[in-house]
Order: C-alpha cells, then structure tokens, then sequence
C-alpha cells in the first residue's frame, strides 16, 4: 500500500520540484548576479564573449591538463566573483559530469578500449582490466565536461538574464528574435508559478488517490488548459504592448557600456586561451 | 535528448550550427508570412509553452514518471515553421540561463528538436489526419503517431551524432576524444530508449492534449497555420 501511495504521489510532487526548481534557479542567479564580484562588475557583452572564447578553448583542447587547467581559471573566477564554492561545486558537478562519468565508466575496460594494461582485478569472477586509452579518453571526456557545464553555469549565475539575453544582439541576432526570447523569459516564471499552482490544488483535491490512467489525464488536462491560457495571454500581452507604443519594430532599452577594465579583461582572456592552444598544438 | 557540451566536436557543431541558419531563415519567413505583428507575443508564450511542457511530469508504467519534449504538440498547434521558432527559444534559453544543453551543441540540439522533431512528427499527423473533421477521432491518433516518429527521429538522429564522433575524432591509438561509443551503441541505445520509454511518455501528452483541445476549443484544428 505504501509503495502504491509512493508512486500515485510522485508525479504531482515532481511536477511541482520541476517548477520550482526552475524558479529557484534563476532567484539563485540574480542573487549572484546582484553580488559585488570580479565577473559581476564585467560589461556582459565583453564576459560573454570570452567566455564562450573558454569554451570553444575547452571543447576544442584535446589534453585534459590543459582543460583542467581551464577549470582551475574558472574555480579562481567563481572565487572572485563571490560565489560560494561549494554551491556551485555542486550545481556543476553533481549532475552532466556525474552522468557522463557513469556513460564514460565502461570505456574504461580493455573489453570496450583495448590498450596498454593499467590496472586488472578479479571481482565475482569476472576478470576485469583497465587499460590505458581507456583511462585518459574517460578522464579527458569528463573533465570537458565539467569545465564546460562549470564555464556556462558560471556565466549565467553571474549575469543578470535580462542582459544575457540582451547580449545575444551582439552576435548579429536578429531583434525580432531577441525580443521573442526575453518575452519568452519574463512569461516563464508566470507559467513556473502557475505549474506550481496547478499542481498544489491537484494535490488538494485528490491528495494521493490518483490512479496512473487518471493521473496521465489530469497532467494531459493542464497542458491543454495552460495552452488555452496562453492564447489568452498573448491577446492581452499584445493589447498592453500597443498602449505602450509598440507599433511593430521592437526597441530593447538600456545600452551597455565598455570601460578599459573589459578590454583589459578580454586581452587577457584572448592570451590565455592563445597559450591554451599553442602548448595544445605543442604538446 | 538534450547534447551537452563537450560530447560532439567542434567540427559537428559548427556543421549543425551552419545548417541550422538556412533553416531558422525560412522559418523567421515562413512565421512573418503567417503570423501577424499580433502574433509575435504569442510566438514567444508559445516558445514559453514549450519550455513549460517539460516541467509536467506524466506517470508512466512502472511506479516513474517521465516529461514530453512537445514539440510536435507545438507544431500541430502551432504550424512546423512557428514550432521550430519556439523550440529554438527554449533550447537557447535552457542552454544560455540553465546550463541545459550546450552552448557549443545549440546547432545539434536545434537541429533535432527544434527541426527533426516537429517537422517529422507534424507531417505524419498531417498524412494521417488529413480530410478528417477538426472533432474527429483520427487526429488524436495522428497527434500521437506523429509524436512518436517525431521523438524516435530525433532520438536516431542524436545516436548518429554521437555514434560518429568516435569513428572521426580520435587518436592514433582510438582513443576516443569526444562521446566515446560508435554507431553500434550510440544508435540502439538511444533510438530503443524512445521507442519503449520516452516515445509513449509524447504519444500519451500528445494525444490527449488534442482529445482534451478539441473538446474545449476545436478552432485550433480548423484551417492549416504555416
């Protein structure tokens, strides 16, 4: 009975998690963002572009002591900009590299890598080796990772996303798009809370007593009538730009600007990963 | 589904990257040729929508749950050209604020699920569905069908990419340098886990959106978008 109630509940409960986690994540992000650091007091466009420098860097290195190496940079980074490192320890690490460290652990055998033996044991009479090749291509695809999810993580949690989304102009974006991304933004906290809401008076009305067929109905019920929603919304949201002067060419406010410390920054971002690649290409 | 950075090489991405921006070029015009200036907020709450799908989790078989990715949902709702649109929108937003999906793999991630999926899944619903009444039964059948050659595409689609990473990018010694297994286990993999899993997780969404749709407001059907 209790394993039954167990799984009848899951469903709303994740749904509900889901939610919240998605508005947690972003309230964590604009507290960072908020916070006095080194990343924080960087032009976004200038922070973008050289982090998206260190991760082309890291996605295209192929020594894991150089990317690793990349991930000591972007630990120092997280440091100065006032982040908590165990916090974003384990925001970064806990989930992709974790995943991929498991897809990663059967290329580890010689069964899967053959190679240049490093280390073999016997378990339940199985006769496992660890090869070589195994060991670093394993190594090298994790680290990767973890600095790449770390790079990205670091980015947004230090950037403010109305302007993250804003630098997407620089890259040559156009503004319809632009402006369809950042509305896109504002509308899902609304959607966020109402998931949330849905959820909790689903919870209050048939508590644990959903059957699975039931369950899929209801989950299937509030899609449709989220959908019914949003087409309602988007009258009254294009009725509210008009009477703010929207006449079909969107204008984003608030221009960034440069100061010699972003250049200096980017200068020296450009010389790191320079190095990054040319002890790379040397090694 | 979504790629993280890191799994496919720098090559494959700028690859997808640049076959993508053809395709999101005749989508912006096939969207401004169908959707008026009053559309655009709807455009971007449908992108919302998108991204929302994911967060409702469905009970499936065997005590778990699982969410649907909706895009075809997106597509019969909103035409394949809008869909792509704003699944695009979501898969940057979930890439460039949360870390979900890779920066680097954008143009992968779109190009399956923003373009495989929608457009796959939009057009058997369209062969399946095609003469029947906006009420009619066959639509919730062709909405599911559609959903679920929709996800097992994009889910082939993935398992190449990933499956050719090893046989191109890898050094003397076949030491891997990106997802380190070939086509053989990147392919069965990923295609078996939607064809038994996560393809009836969209097949259940989608189907009964539309049954629940087409009750409630039977106009969506009527008349073709994009």
């Amino acid at each position: 009975m209790r394993n039954k109630l167990h799984k009848r509940r899951d469903f709303i409960e994740r749904s509900t998690l889901s939610a919240l986690a998605f508005l947690k994540d972003a309230t964590f992000a604009e507290e960072y963002a908020n916070c006095k650091g080194f990343l924080q007091s960087l032009d976004p466009r200038f922070k973008t572009i050289t982090f998206l420098l260190f991760l082309i860097t890291a996605v295209s290195l192929k020594s894991a002591v150089l990317i690793g190496s990349l991930y000591g940079v972007c630990l120092t980074l997280a440091l100065l900009s006032s982040i908590p490192v165990a916090h974003f320890l384990t925001r970064t690490l806990l989930f992709i590299p974790l995943f991929s460290l498991t897809i990663v652990l059967p290329t580890l055998f010689s069964v899967v890598t053959p190679g240049e033996p490093v280390w073999s044991f016997h378990c339940l009479g199985i006769h496992g080796v660890i090869t070589r090749p195994g060991l670093d291509g394993a190594l090298l695809f994790v680290v990767r990772i973890a600095t790449s999810v770390s790079l990205i993580v670091l980015l947004s949690i230090t950037t403010r996303h109305s302007e993250l989304l804003k630098v997407l102009r620089v890259f040559g974006i156009p503004q319809i798009f632009v402006l369809t991304v950042s509305m896109c933004y504002r509308y899902l906290f609304l959607f966020a809370t109402m998931v949330e809401n849905i959820f909790t008076a689903v919870k209050s009305r048939v508590g644990i007593l959903s059957h699975r067929q039931h369950g899929q109905q209801v989950v299937a019920w509030n899609i449709a009538n989220t959908w019914n929603r949003t087409t309602q919304m988007s009258e009254e949201v294009y009725m509210a730009m008009l009477s703010r002067g929207y006449t079909g060419e969107p204008r984003l406010l608030s221009e960034f600007q440069a100061t010699p410390k972003d250049w200096v920054w980017l200068v020296c971002a450009v010389i790191l990963c320079a190095g990054l690649f040319y002890k790379g290409y040397t090694l | 589904m979504h790629i993280p950075d890191g799994y496919l090489s720098p090559e494959t991405c700028v690859l997808f990257g640049t076959v993508m921006i053809p395709i999101w070029t005749a989508a912006s015009k096939a969207v401004k040729k169908t959707l008026s200036v009053r559309q655009v907020p709807f455009l971007a709450i449908g992108a919302a929508f998108s991204f929302v799908i994911m967060m409702f989790n469905v009970p499936i078989p065997g005590g778990s749950t699982g969410h649907a990715v909706g895009g075809v949902l997106v597509a019969v709702l909103l035409g394949p050209w809008a869909a792509c649109i704003a699944v695009t929108v979501a898969l940057v937003i979930q890439a460039l604020l949360f870390g979900d999906g890779g920066i680097t793999a954008i143009g992968a991630n779109c190009f399956n699920m923003a373009f495989v999926l929608p457009f796959s899944g939009y057009y058997v619903y369209k062969f399946i569905s095609s003469g029947s009444q906006a009420s009619s039964g066959r639509r919730v059948i062709a909405a599911g069908a559609g959903a679920y050659v929709g996800i097992c595409m994009a889910a082939l689609c993935t398992g190449i990419e990933f499956g050719l990473q090893p046989l191109l990018y890898h050094r003397a010694n076949g030491q891997a340098l990106y997802s380190p297994y070939g086509l053989n286990v990147a392919v069965p993999t990923m295609v078996l886990a939607h064809l038994v899993v996560f393809g009836w997780v969209e097949v259940i969404v989608t189907a009964l959106v539309v049954k629940y749709l087409q009750k409630q407001n039977a106009v969506f059907f009527e008349g073709g978008r994009s």
